[in-house]
């Protein structure tokens, strides 16, 4: 399918069909939902049947994928331009942006600063990394713009609440060596699994999606909806947790503020800084709508989104001490 | 999507400008190496921003030795020291010194800071 009259097309001649109630085709996927009654039929008996009445048109059905040649030609640009990302990523660490800040006093203005540095740092190997994968994830299935929403108010409304108690209470929620090393784990794995599914080349590694919170599922109609509402909205709400140094050093400075104004509006402020480079990197899946260019947009991101979970596994067993070091920026 | 781009470059842009200008960490150890004994007790000195400064230092085994942390306007993950084979995690302030006891047996003593990207080692040499 290329253009939306091949979606027409495709639509009508399917819903025409005997025991069909709706079809969906979509061209970003290249993959049609079809629900109806069909009976006692087999997946694969109601996808042949269908297949021959879109065979005059030079289309067909099938309930895997395809994998086409045209899917692994698309890694010829996708891969230079996430080799390109990740030198990119490596030179700006290897510049040392962390030793732009000189003070020790931290206004509003120094925290929103901190925020846009950390945003560049290794942080956005974590942070960065969840971003990408998650909103090219939901852009996939044709959500783009909401999720993102929901995912900013709820990092930047979580770290003003949970700011302003470290503030007031005088203590930070630290996790501890090994809080910090299973949830370090856990979020670079789901990157790995998300990351590897955007490459759209491993029908294998769908079966692991819907272990995490159900991206893919849409069995059920209600639990998709409030699933595209909760999930990146609980996603922000985390960010407050995951390992990064400069989220916790701002929050060590929050305690010290002693009052829950200064500490939320201290966190909220670096929360805003990191806003910027965090939403160019979500709304990067903007500019895919509709576009032939889709699958190296996914390819590439994909590829990114499994360095950077790479990255953050290893980095979790350096810290709890399974592996030396492996990294030096 | 231009302005997309415009930004990224103006962010990137501006910090690498910022950052060639600007010299490193000033608040480090003494001149002269970083390692000293001062009454019995030695002491490693470290400069914790954006990394450890030494990375690999070399000390004496077998005396009561400290592992001292400069810190001036660290707010990136150096701030986190965490060293696996001594169960220890500790948050550094963002400007100041903090003093931490190690056991100096003869051997490399690994540490690194709480994300794994910043390593730093002392060679215990007896």
């Amino acid at each position: 399918m290329h253009c939306t009259a091949c979606i027409l097309l495709t639509e009508s001649e399917l819903m025409d069909a005997e025991g069909v109630s709706r079809a969906k085709p979509s061209l970003t996927t290249h993959t049609v939902e079809v629900c109806g009654d069909f009976g006692d039929r087999t997946k694969e008996d109601i996808c042949r049947k269908l297949s021959q009445r879109l065979e005059k048109h030079g289309y067909s059905l099938s309930v895997e994928k395809l994998q086409q040649e045209k899917n692994w030609s698309e890694f010829s640009i996708a891969l230079p331009i996430a080799i390109g990302f990740a030198v990119l990523f490596v030179l700006l660490q290897k510049l040392g942006i962390v030793n732009l800040i000189n003070t020790s006093t931290v206004s509003y203005g120094t925290a929103f600063m901190i925020g846009v540095i950390a945003s560049l740092s290794t942080c956005m190997a974590v942070v960065g990394g969840l971003v990408l994968s998650m909103s090219a994830t939901f852009a996939r299935e044709g959500d783009k713009v909401r999720p993102q929403i929901l995912f900013h108010t709820g990092r930047t409304v979580s770290f003003f609440i949970l700011g302003g108690v470290i503030g007031a209470l005088g203590s930070a929620f630290t996790l501890g060596a090994t809080g910090t090393f299973v949830l370090g784990l856990l979020v670079g794995l789901v990157m790995l699994i998300l990351g590897i599914n955007l490459l759209d080349v491993f029908p294998w590694a769908k079966r692991f999606q819907p272990a995490m919170p159900k991206f893919l599922g849409k069995h059920a109609l209600g639990v998709s909806e409030l699933n595209h509402w909760l999930t990146p909205l609980l996603v922000g709400v985390a960010t407050f947790f995951l390992p990064c140094g400069f989220t916790q050093a701002m929050q060590l400075y929050s305690l010290t503020t002693g009052s829950f104004l200064a500490g939320g509006l201290t966190m909220f402020s670096f929360a805003l800084g990191t806003l910027p480079v965090l939403a160019l990197i979500g709304f990067s899946s903007f500019s895919i709508k509709n576009s032939a260019k889709a699958g190296i947009f996914f390819k590439s991101a994909g590829l990114i989104v499994i360095l950077f979970a790479l990255f953050n596994i290893t980095n979790s067993l350096v810290v709890i001490g399974v592996i030396p070091p492996v990294f030096n920026f | 999507m231009h302005i997309a781009l415009v930004i990224t470059t103006v962010l990137i842009g501006g910090a690498m400008l910022l950052t060639l200008n600007k010299p490193s960490a000033q608040n480090g150890p003494p001149a002269g190496g970083n390692v000293t004994i001062v009454g019995g007790q030695q002491i490693i000195d470290i400069t914790a921003k954006g990394g450890y400064i030494p990375r690999t230092s070399t000390a004496k085994a077998g005396i009561p030795t400290i592992l001292r942390f400069h810190t001036s306007g660290t707010f990136d993950c150096s701030s986190y020291i965490r060293i696996p084979s001594m169960g220890l995690s500790k948050n550094l302030p963002s400007t100041g010194t903090v003093d931490i006891p190690v056991d100096a047996k003869a051997g490399p003593l690994i540490g690194m800071c709480g994300m794994g990207m910043y390593p730093f080692q002392v060679n215990f040499q007896s």
